[in-house]
């Protein structure tokens, strides 16, 4: 453990001990939101998408109501306040891959992202420099990604935005036909949900992606 | 119309209590180092999570400051004032700094905050 307090630390304790005394939000506010931002992850995603994967009928339900199959993987929409979190909200869109197109989401406005079941957003997800770039050149994007795709391959960038959230169902592999759930999610990363990775046998984990700031930073 | 004339407003001038802690930059991913952690994000991440959730929902959080221009200031900040800091410590310093720029906290405030928090978490 790290064995010193730092400035950071007491920066955070000073900050929700004011708002919270100013009556910005209450301390069960914090609480409840904190235990949120403790459990969610990219877990049911993966297996949402391993899921429908292997059984045609749940990937009719992910494609026609992604929040109703969010709760097949366990996941609840309307927690943790019962109506959502305050940015989040409840409307959830899968976006199906096919040999001939891919998708990729973004949220060019802020950080929008499917939290309740993606977990929280990469830091190059928030950064300008991608918010931009993606919009603007997808394919060199990708490709900085390590993702390479054929001129054939049409992408679509989706733009998340306050009131809708997206996740992307790749193409299943080759070499994964007789695998099951836990197997197929074991390669539905994170960034494969996201749209900068396609799933491939052998591949678990995440790009590690430099953060780059933006040439022309927010304000210009 | 110039959307990004309207994007953000924020002063990226100094606030003596947040120069102070970047000058002494104990960002986790030094810490982490120093004393063989390997958690990816500091442990204050999911309470800074909760407080920003916390914000856009509660009482009059968002009447305050709004989710949208609470992430245009986090932008602008960490690409100008803090620039040094790595994420996610430039999301809670902007944060601060988002606050204090709208009066909500007082400098002063929060700086004898600060020194009460750190005598308090050392007193152990």
């Amino acid at each position: 453990m790290v064995d010193e307090i730092t400035d950071f630390e007491v920066l955070e304790i000073a900050v929700r001990e004011l708002c919270i005394e100013k009556g910005l939000f209450t301390a069960d506010d914090h609480r409840s939101f904190t235990e949120f931002a403790e459990h969610i992850g990219p877990t049911p995603a993966a297996h949402m998408v391993a899921r429908a994967w292997l059984d045609p009928e749940f990937k009719k339900l992910v494609l026609a109501d992604a929040i109703a199959a969010s709760r097949e993987v366990g996941v609840d929409w309307l927690q943790p306040t019962g109506f959502g979190t305050p940015s989040d909200f409840t409307a959830l869109h899968v976006l199906e891959d096919s040999p001939t197109l891919h998708h990729v989401i973004v949220c060019s406005l802020c950080s929008c992202y499917p939290r309740p079941i993606l977990g929280n957003s990469p830091e190059w997800y928030r950064t300008p420099n991608y918010r931009r770039r993606i919009v603007r050149w997808p394919r060199q994007v990708l490709a900085e990604f390590g993702l390479y795709l054929a001129e054939d391959v049409a992408i679509r960038v989706e733009d998340s935005n306050q009131k809708h959230r997206f996740m992307v169902m790749p193409v299943r592999p080759e070499g994964t036909q007789d695998w099951d759930e836990d197997q197929l999610a074991a390669i539905v990363t994170r960034d494969c949900l996201i749209g900068v990775a396609l799933p491939k046998v052998g591949v678990t984990s995440n790009a590690i992606t430099d953060t780059r700031p933006a040439i022309h930073p927010a304000n210009h | 119309m110039s959307t990004s004339e309207n994007l953000c407003s924020i002063e990226p001038v100094e606030i003596a209590p947040l120069a102070k802690i970047v000058e002494r930059h104990q960002v986790w991913s030094h810490m982490a180092a120093k004393y063989g952690v390997e958690n990816p994000v500091p442990p204050w991440k999911t309470s800074l999570d909760g407080i920003c959730d916390a914000l856009d929902q509660g009482g009059c959080g968002p009447e305050i400051l709004s989710f949208v221009d609470r992430r245009n200031e986090e932008d602008t900040l960490s690409a100008t004032v803090y620039s040094n800091l790595p994420y996610p410590e430039n999301q809670l310093v902007s944060l601060a700094h988002s606050l204090v720029a709208r009066g909500v906290i007082d400098e002063t405030e929060l700086q004898e905050r600060l020194t009460g928090i750190r005598a308090r978490l050392e007193a152990g």
